[in-house]
């Protein structure tokens, strides 16, 4: 079903692709993109400049571009799965207890939902350091709410049914319903809402980045546009090429999970 | 009324909580309190650093800190900006309606236009327009949005050059009131479209699906069946409950929207609370940076007490509180 | 082989002849005929599936909006109130427009989500009134509140200020049907309107159309699946079974003498009052008529 959707299958071949160009990419055009190759400021097509051209130092935006795809993935990968952790475990417990319990711990989740992101994510980098595991702290701090609440309406919606109470009546300790009865049926929602949130966080990364508070020393695509600010409107290579880079990969995770989501839900599709 | 009073003392439980949270965040930065107050401009200056922890009792307990920190707060006294050299409070205020401004603007035209689309869209699911429109929609949320901005930009700094790409007014500037109003108006499209057309995208998406439920619904047959117009089922009965989960969800995201708007200001120059909080983190300059935090977050729970309002006049099943048999 | 039903001395108010509806490779009605006249009630039987609610739709060319259906041949003649008889099937959008709410009207199984739920209920009422005979508001609303008085609605001006949700099911239905009837259509049809009602208001509602019937001389074509609401307001009935037309007669006809053993297998799915009788244990009820 999902492999009927083209655009969901490109998002999956885009996602290979940036994934190959990531891990593979270095090896095989091994520019190191803090090395100083050509004169500063030289767009792409000119004499002895790399491919996509040099930024403000004079380094080698392709290799920039191919090397900046690792701190971005890895950071937002490490910020998933703490969005995962931390939300599916609020949301079920949440879910499933209902009453004080639930509304103790919603109340909570409210205090980090009405924190505008980037700002609160701003905020911790600024004060604690932007190592890459505070940065994916951070963001994880921040996302973890949608995923909370997403967790809990699923948990609300399945707890009543037929085979959770067949379960109980089987004697089912509460963790284990929780995880091996009602969880997995709770699954497509999830998964289709955490590709999107990877979509976010390395959104919110780049996002950082941009603004200086990523680390400093990795390439990051993010951080070749905010450091190329100053003349890129003459050097529009500088800026254009790690942003698309960006774009074509949460745009990777966009297909995909709406791809998802019309597999798992196909009256959504209209006719 | 009761639940709203309700609504209100929660809101206002919140505020405390993230004022407690902003506190927090200070006494568990690396470092020392005084210091991490100071900023990187006042941290140098030992004066300051004695005065701060005399104004703030920083030798006090955790608690009486606490609840000293908290009155100022109630009394409006966010602290200083030692590199700005004034109060954060007047700070936030100079900067506070330009953010409100391109906030709106973008919010408005985000709904607006992501509605039509949307209703475009649903209506003629097939046509060549519409898949461009949901394959526009799809790229827009996917691209960042500061990238979006500097494209921008670049296109109307050396393509077309009819538009403003920076700050709010014109630096030389020397007309009446009218004429600052187009100034500014001018100055607002760039930045207003590039926050607005990520929502756009979104709304749209929403809008389509939720028309394309309603234009199922019985109540749409049955509207067609008294030989109403086409137009008239789907602007009149169609429309207003398929806007519903969008004002929701707008509502919802305007903490989104303030992110944003942080990006959407720097790369513009727009001199709103966004920039604000960029020159303040360049400065590690924690009493502005908190501040707009708060402030940022109030505008969030005000907007979506706000929400809740409007989706209650516009549905009145919500209204009552409850549907008879 | 259709069977056709004996024609009284006026010519039908509506006729179909042949009509045949396709949902893409599916054939929802295959060539059924029937007529309709003044003062009449047709009941349109037969299970879910058998192409009674899409023949309703076809009448009313509702078939074709927002779904994929078409109709791909036959006839449906209208005798308009000039007494000119027009094919419905031919006719353009806009003139069924026209014809929509005004001279044929409907009202549907589901009253609550058939009401628009964001506007009162008398709006909804007043807006047929409002298109088609070009009043004003105010006295729409008049007509409007005067149509809910003759549903016996209770309080009617403090209900045409409510919504939808605030009412019970029963009321809602009355109000379905003082939208439909406010513009004093020739035609009423009323696919399974209460189906959704409890019993007791399930009799109230019938009575209701009947009384109202027989002040106006409309034409109504009921479609139920429940022999009982047939015997009950019946006149002539048309047994359909998979898109054709199995038997046709009146009512009498049909359930005195019911000649083919579909419409027997319905009839026997009503228990005959007294077939219990003397019986101390329960018993199955004999699966076709005797």
């Amino acid at each position: 079903m999902f492999f009927r959707n083209k655009a969901a299958v490109a998002g999956l071949f885009l996602l290979l692709g940036v994934i190959l160009m990531t891990f593979l990419g270095p090896y095989f055009y091994d520019e190191d993109p803090k090395d100083i190759v050509a004169r500063p400021l030289k767009g792409p097509g000119t004499e002895d400049v790399p491919g996509l051209g040099t930024d403000y130092l004079g380094r080698d935006v392709l290799a920039g571009v191919v090397n900046g795809g690792l701190t971005s993935l890895r950071v937002a990968a490490i910020a998933a799965a703490l969005i995962v952790m931390i939300g599916v475990t609020i949301g079920a417990v949440s879910g499933f207890y209902g009453g004080v319990i639930d509304n103790a711990l919603m109340r909570f989740t409210e205090v980090f939902q009405v924190l505008p992101a980037l700002l609160f994510a701003m905020v911790v980098v600024a004060l604690f350091g932007p190592s890459p595991w505070k940065v994916s702290i951070a963001i994880g701090l921040v996302l973890w709410p949608q995923l909370a609440r997403l967790t809990r309406a699923e948990f609300l919606r399945l707890k009543n049914m037929e085979f959770v109470k067949a379960a109980q009546a089987i004697g089912s300790s509460d963790l284990r319903i929780i995880m091996r009865v009602i969880l997995p049926n709770a699954l497509p929602p999830l998964i289709v809402a955490t590709t999107l949130v990877m979509g976010g966080a390395i959104l919110l990364e780049a996002g950082l980045a941009f603004l200086g508070l990523g680390d400093a020393n990795e390439v990051s695509w993010g951080l070749m546009i905010g450091q190329n600010r100053t003349n890129f409107i003459t050097s529009w290579w500088t800026v254009t090429f790690p942003g698309l880079a960006i774009f074509v990969t949460v745009l990777s995770f966009s297909l995909i999970g709406d791809g998802l989501q019309d597999a798992f839900n196909p009256k959504l599709r209209g006719r | 009324m009761k639940r709203f009073a309700i609504r209100m003392l929660w809101s206002i439980g919140l505020v405390l909580a993230v004022i407690f949270l902003n506190f927090s965040l200070i006494h568990l930065a690396p470092g020392d309190p005084a210091t991490v107050i100071a900023g990187e401009s006042g941290a140098g200056d030992p004066a300051v650093i004695e005065q701060i922890r005399a104004d703030y009792g920083l030798d006090r307990s955790f608690v009486a800190q606490l609840a000293s920190y908290v009155v100022r707060v109630a009394q409006g006294d966010l602290g200083d900006s030692f590199f700005f050299n004034q109060s954060v409070v007047s700070l936030i205020w100079a900067r506070l309606w330009p953010t409100i401004l391109l906030v709106a603007t973008a919010l408005i035209f985000a709904i607006v236009v992501g509605v039509l689309v949307g209703i475009f869209t649903a209506r003629r699911p097939e046509s060549r327009l519409s898949h461009s429109a949901t394959i526009l929609a799809l790229a827009g949320y996917s691209m960042p949005v500061f990238w979006t901005g500097l494209m921008l930009v670049i296109l109307f700094a050396s393509v077309f050059k009819v538009l403003p790409i920076s700050g709010m007014r014109d630096v030389q500037f020397d007309g009446g009131m009218l004429a600052s109003w187009v100034d500014v108006g001018e100055h607002l499209i760039l930045p207003a479209f590039t926050l607005g057309f990520l929502f756009l995208a979104q709304y749209s998406r929403l809008a389509r699906a939720s028309m394309l439920e309603v234009l199922q619904s019985d109540f749409v047959r049955t509207a067609r069946s008294k030989g109403l117009s086409e137009r008239v089922v789907v602007y009149k009965h169609a429309l207003r409950n398929a806007v519903i989960p969008v004002v929701t969800v707008a509502g919802l995201q305007f903490g989104t929207m303030l992110s944003g708007a942080i990006l959407v200001e720097t790369v513009f120059n727009w001199p709103g609370l966004g920039r604000l909080a960029f020159d303040a983190v360049l400065r590690r300059d924690a009493p502005v940076l908190l501040g707009v935090l708060l402030v940022s977050t109030l505008l969030v729970i005000v907007v979506n007490l706000l929400t809740d309002v409007v989706y209650r006049l516009i549905d009145p099943r919500i209204r009552v509180g409850g549907a008879a048999t | 082989m259709v069977p056709e039903i004996e024609t009284e001395a006026s010519s039908p108010i509506l006729e179909v002849r042949n009509l045949t509806v396709t949902f893409g490779s599916f054939t929802a009605v295959d060539g059924i005929s029937f007529s309709l006249h003044e003062g009449q009630t047709l009941a349109v039987v037969g299970e879910s599936g058998s192409g009674k609610s899409v023949t309703a739709l076809s009448i009313m060319r509702l078939v074709e909006l927002g779904t994929r259906g078409r109709i791909e041949s036959g006839e449906i003649l209208f005798r308009g109130a000039n007494g000119e008889v027009t094919d419905l099937v031919q006719e353009s959008e806009d003139a069924m427009r026209q014809v929509r709410g005004n001279q044929i009207s409907m009202i549907f199984q589901e009253p609550l989500t058939s009401l628009n739920p964001v506007y009162t209920v008398g709006d909804q009422v007043a807006e047929a009134v409002m298109l088609h005979q070009r009043l004003g508001r105010r006295e729409a609303k008049g007509r409007a509140l005067e149509m809910m008085r003759q549903v016996r609605i209770p309080d009617p001006d403090q209900r045409m200020g409510q919504y939808p949700h605030e009412m019970s099911g029963g009321m809602r239905q009355r109000v379905m049907i003082a939208m439909a009837l406010s513009c004093d259509p020739r035609v009423l049809i009323a696919d399974e309107p209460t189906t959704a009602l409890d019993v007791t208001i399930q009799a109230q509602i019938l009575g209701l159309m009947r009384d109202l019937q027989r002040t106006r001389s409309a034409a109504v074509m009921i479609i139920t699946h429940d022999m009982g609401v047939v015997a009950e307001v019946a006149d002539q009935v048309v047994v359909m079974n998979q898109g054709q037309v199995v038997e046709a007669g009146s009512v009498f006809d049909i359930f005195e003498d019911p000649k083919e053993p579909y419409t027997r297998a319905l009839l026997a799915a009503v228990p005959r009052l007294g077939s219990m009788a003397g019986r101390s244990d329960p018993a199955p009820f004999d699966l076709v008529a005797p």
